[in-house]
């Protein structure tokens, strides 16, 4: 009989220099952060869908692929590793020593529509920091994450923002659109909403920062001035990364209550938020933030923060910038 | 370089004629035989059907391109939509041989090339159908009773004229959007906001 060898959508074998690449690389980021002080965790590849349900979006919610047990539990395959770190790690937390430095690598699935190069299993490497005092630990988590790309040469593209940045801007075009319309369309840019909104919208869409930070409002207009100092700092120690502030490309993680709210409490990130790309391949290859608000959910109170990448994007970075072998 | 990609079939004329205002002449593109046409130092432009142009650009092999909103929400990729061109709209409506839409309770079929959005479209409603996916011709299909509706796009209303269909009701405006890669975007916003300023001061984009 003869056996094919087709594989469902979105998912492929790695073999011979394929699976040597990531495992090489893979091996470089674990060592590196096992010295930075990060402790591995091993998470199921399948967990209970009930305690998510409160935590997922509707795009999350269409992504997952769902089982039902012999004995008629919902289980999920994994499509994210935090939550299900955050749910273990949340009840013992208060008698584990802080900061917390956890790492975590492996599959997740997420169901998408069956197009050509959208994979639907992805290799993820990541960290976290439990309990850094004050902003530490998102700082942390972003020059971890900065450490990361530039150990495969660097050429990517770092967007940097913070949840919130554009809530009183977007609170203030009530009347003319709604507000998670208006989050929606900054995210994509679009020109002819943020102008009918508000002129600082409009230079957030095509700048990422306003002309006049004031219009964020005075928390917001600080919090910004810090992060441009951050950023400033960061793009010392990493000459070979592109570091950019772009307010408009996070719109859509609020942190004032109404507008968390409007997006049904879902809103993931409530602090620093980052995003990376490839300057050559245009791929997204990972991101992170700080996300207090999820242990807040869970009845822990501490400070949370981590990035995650996609390591098959990561191979390809480190490929074109000749830096597989080192 | 800069890599756009612009749209086979209707959108490509609404294209050409807003980049030309934009000071961008590509005239002659959809003429030239090659799949890649090179155009002064540092721009490409692909010729790519409507459907597979978002996926173009979703994975950054193309920077920016055009494609029609109706394929926009099909599709669903995460792109940016800065602008849309005011030329090329038109809408997308139900249509049917008979002059009423379902009645509360009633079971249709309906037959559309944008299934997705025609789930979208009948979460509301209180009736149902079943949903026909066909890949061209939609209006034929309640012209030979394979479906008593159809979900498709309707420019001036001649072929269903000439069909004795009846546009029973407008969901959806539909435009050509500019549609960019978030990644290039950040790569090159400086060229990409000063050419969208430009097809703003042309009046061509809304």
């Amino acid at each position: 009989m003869k056996i094919s060898a087709s594989l469902p959508t979105g998912v492929a074998g790695l073999f011979f220099d394929g699976a040597r690449r990531r495992r090489r690389l893979e091996e470089r980021l674990v060592r590196r952060l096992e010295e930075d002080g990060f402790s591995e965790v091993i998470l199921p590849v399948i967990d209970y869908l009930d305690p998510y349900e409160e935590m997922l979006s509707a795009g999350s919610r269409e992504e997952l692929y769902r089982l039902i047990d012999r004995d008629g539990a919902v289980l999920v395959l994994r499509a994210d590793f935090t939550p299900m770190l955050a749910r273990l790690i949340a009840p013992r937390l208060g008698s584990l020593p802080k900061p917390l430095k956890l790492f975590y690598r492996g599959d997740v699935l997420r169901y998408r529509e069956e197009r050509a190069g959208r994979p639907r299993e992805l290799y993820q490497l990541g960290a976290e920091i439990l309990g850094a005092g004050g902003g530490a630990g998102e700082r942390l988590a972003l020059r971890q994450l900065l450490a990361v790309l530039d150990a495969c040469g660097g050429g990517a593209i770092v967007v940097l923002g913070f949840a919130g940045a554009l809530d009183q801007l977007i609170l203030a075009c009530a009347g003319r659109a709604s507000p998670l319309e208006v989050m929606q369309a900054l995210v994509r840019r679009e020109r002819s909403v943020a102008r009918r909104c508000h002129r600082a919208l409009l230079e957030v869409v095509e700048r990422g920062v306003p002309a006049d930070p004031s219009a964020l409002g005075e928390g917001a207009a600080a919090e910004l001035a810090r992060l441009e100092a951050l950023r400033d700092e960061l793009a010392v120690a990493f000459p070979r990364l592109e570091l950019k502030i772009d307010l408009a490309e996070f719109a859509d993680q609020a942190r004032q209550e109404t507008l968390y709210r409007q997006l049904g409490g879902r809103a993931y990130y409530d602090g620093l938020v980052f995003r990376a790309f490839g300057r050559a391949s245009a791929r997204p290859l990972g991101g992170g933030g700080r996300y207090d608000r999820l242990f807040e959910k869970l009845e822990a109170e501490t400070t949370a923060a981590g990035f995650c990448i996609d390591l098959d994007a990561l191979v390809e970075l480190a490929g074109e910038r000749g830096e597989e072998g080192s | 370089m800069i890599r756009l990609a612009l749209p086979k079939g209707r959108n490509l004329g609404p294209a050409l004629a807003a980049f030309r205002a934009a000071g961008l002449a590509l005239d002659g593109v959809e003429r030239d035989r090659r799949l890649k046409v090179r155009i002064g130092d540092d721009l490409e432009a692909l010729l790519l059907k409507d459907w597979d142009l978002p996926l173009y650009v979703e994975h950054g092999i193309a920077d920016l391109g055009v494609v029609g909103s109706d394929v926009l929400e099909e599709v669903d990729g995460d792109l940016l939509v800065p602008v849309r061109l005011t030329d090329g709209r038109s809408r997308m409506s139900l249509i049917g041989r008979q002059r009423r839409l379902p009645e509360s309770g009633e079971q249709v079929r309906l037959a559309t090339k944008y299934p997705r959005t025609a789930r979208r479209i009948l979460d509301s409603r209180s009736w149902g159908a079943e949903v026909l996916t066909l890949s061209g011709s939609i209006e034929l299909a309640p012209i030979l009773d394979l479906a008593e509706l159809a979900l498709d796009i309707v420019q001036t209303g001649r072929t269903l004229r000439d069909n004795r269909l009846e546009e029973l009701e407008v969901v959806r405006q539909v435009a050509p959007c500019l549609v960019v890669n978030r990644a290039a975007y950040q790569k090159h916003r400086r060229r990409l906001n000063a050419f969208i300023d430009r097809l703003e001061q042309a009046g061509v984009v809304s």
